[in-house]
């Protein structure tokens, strides 16, 4: 796989060791890395600021357990949009992905292709907070209807990728 | 049960979770504290297990994965266990979950290609206790906000 990596982003050991120490850890000192490789900081912080530049690394965050600070369970929306009537403007499903992605205990959402329009994952306390989150995406102008599923077993999704 | 976190632990929190490389002093100053009660406060909330560790966000698109999906599956309810182990070995699903609800099982997937994520579907749907599978492709980038996290019930916890 990092083959494969390598030749489409033309990323050279320094930058796969870089990217593979920052996801274990992303405070790890540049010096530190710098001396593992046996390159100077500043060769270290160039290639950390071109990767940046690309766009392959869009950030950094701490990882939280969501059980931790209370978060019991999670669950996934599934939200249909309404489709345009006669007359009337079309809802905008980026206006209404936006609204739900500022919520509070929405923690990933995309518009999606397929049986449903957007989905939305949240973390959630308790029932009533469940049936609370869901009455706050009803109210949304525009949502016609959704479905929810939900799971108590909190489990990161792949840090690669994406980070709860 | 939460953990209790007071206002400099949140701000830590907060910090961090803007850009995790952000310095231990920048944090101190804003707080009017000494740079090492952030950095053993920071090892608390490590320890207590608040804090899972720090960690870049990657851009799959750039390695080439162009294709985020997402499965809700229906099983027979003897099975889901069973089906659940099965998909977890599938190398290209990076999260799977028993759930309650509209499905059985929630699973998300990230592919290079939709003729690779069609090739995943049939080898679920194979499976003869899958009663249903509904893919759902994401199509905008995704979108994350750790930052909605409330903090205010592990705060709380402090005051009570």
């Amino acid at each position: 796989m990092i083959c494969q990596w390598q030749e489409r982003l033309k990323l050279d050991k320094i930058d796969l060791y870089i990217i593979e120490q920052l996801t274990k850890d992303a405070r790890t000192p540049f010096r530190q890395i710098a001396a593992a490789l046996n390159v100077s900081p500043d060769t270290i912080i160039d290639r950390y600021n071109a990767i940046q530049q690309k766009g392959i690394i869009r950030g950094s965050t701490i990882v939280l357990n969501p059980k931790e600070i209370g978060y019991n369970a999670m669950a996934v929306f599934m939200i249909d949009i309404s489709p345009a009537e006669e007359g009337k403007a079309q809802f905008d499903s980026f206006s209404i992905l936006e609204t739900v992605i500022k919520m509070k205990d929405i923690i990933v959402a995309s518009k999606t292709v397929g049986d449903y329009d957007l989905m939305a994952i949240g973390v959630i306390k308790d029932i009533q907070h469940l049936f609370a989150v869901r009455d706050e995406i009803a109210a949304i102008p525009g949502v016609k209807d959704m479905e929810i599923s939900f799971w108590s077993e909190i489990t990161e999704l792949s840090p690669k990728y994406f980070v709860i | 049960m939460a953990t209790k976190l007071d206002d400099i632990d949140i701000a830590i929190i907060r910090a961090l979770q803007k850009d995790a490389r952000v310095s231990f002093a920048s944090i101190a100053k804003s707080c009017n504290v000494s740079v090492d009660t952030i950095s053993k406060r920071f090892k608390k909330l490590e320890g207590l297990g608040v804090a899972r560790g720090t960690t870049v966000l990657l851009n799959p698109k750039s390695f080439g994965y162009d294709c985020v999906a997402s499965f809700g599956i229906r099983a027979d309810f003897s099975h889901i266990n069973e089906i659940l182990q099965f998909i977890k070995k599938m190398p290209d699903i990076v999260f799977s979950t028993q759930t309650m609800g509209r499905h059985s099982i929630f699973a998300l997937v990230i592919v290079k290609n939709v003729a690779k994520l069609n090739e995943i579907k049939e080898t679920i749907k194979g499976h003869p206790m899958v009663r249903e599978i509904i893919t759902s492709i994401w199509v905008s980038d995704i979108l994350l906000c750790p930052s909605n996290f409330d903090l205010s019930m592990a705060g709380e916890a402090k005051t009570g």
